[in-house]
């Protein structure tokens, strides 16, 4: 899985940099908040569905800003993420929707009920 | 906090957190400290967090990073033009629905129990 997404930013060098310092700044947080982070970013890989990598790498970077921030002050990952990690994950992820593969669906829908208007239906 | 008013928060809190960055600028955990203080037990520094990356794409909010005294620089939202007026049209709206929803409250009867 990992290996496909990271061949998704190889389309371009600055994305594909600003890949490699996000991982050497996942490295330098303490194990736990790690584990987090992880599974957050493998949470937002499967559900983002996020194809445009540039939009993919802000999502990470501002995930990294704030479980960096939470290490620093020793915030609780819990206090972070509440009891249902599923739903703040969801809500985090609605932020990067430009970057959705299924905004094509959603502009083929639209234009669909366009064109069935415009044909008097 | 009940699953209802987790719901019901979900439409509303960017109004609350816009009205709060109206009264001072504020970093993520002080605002979520005093939505906990004002009874929002539940809210969690995440979901305040992922609402100001929201507020910030829209142009809302002006951000300053202040150095802190570990890890990296905080970063301290301001409510900017563009935010006023948003939260201006989020008090307008606030009023119309709480209106409305008063209404139904007080005008419609529940239904009486059999036999009543």
């Amino acid at each position: 899985m990992a290996t496909r997404w990271i061949e998704l930013i190889t389309g371009s060098f600055e994305d594909k940099k600003r890949w490699r310092q996000y991982k050497a700044r996942k490295e330098q947080f303490p194990a736990s908040y790690r584990t987090a982070i992880d599974g957050l970013e493998r949470y937002f890989m499967y559900a983002g569905g996020i194809v445009k990598g540039d939009v993919l790498m802000q999502m990470l970077e501002d995930l990294a800003d704030l479980i960096e921030r939470a290490a620093a002050d020793g915030t609780p990952i819990r206090d972070i993420v509440g009891d249902e990690p599923v739903e703040f994950a969801d809500t985090f992820l609605q932020n990067y929707t430009d970057g959705q593969w299924l905004n094509k669906e959603r502009k083929r829908l639209t234009d669909a009920i366009d064109q069935a208007g415009n044909d008097g239906a | 906090m009940g699953k209802q008013m987790t719901e019901m928060l979900k439409g509303t809190l960017e109004g609350i957190v816009l009205a709060i960055l109206a009264g001072q600028p504020a970093y993520g955990y002080e605002i979520t400290a005093r939505l906990r203080e004002q009874g929002f037990s539940d809210i969690v520094e995440g979901t305040v967090y992922a609402l100001l990356v929201r507020i910030e794409q829209r142009g809302f909010v002006d951000v300053a990073k202040v150095p802190s005294e570990k890890g990296p620089p905080r970063k301290v939202y301001s409510l900017n033009a563009l935010g006023g007026d948003h939260l201006e049209e989020f008090w307008k709206t606030w009023t119309f629905l709480a209106e409305r929803i008063e209404q139904l409250h007080h005008h419609i009867e529940p239904p009486k129990e059999e036999g009543e």
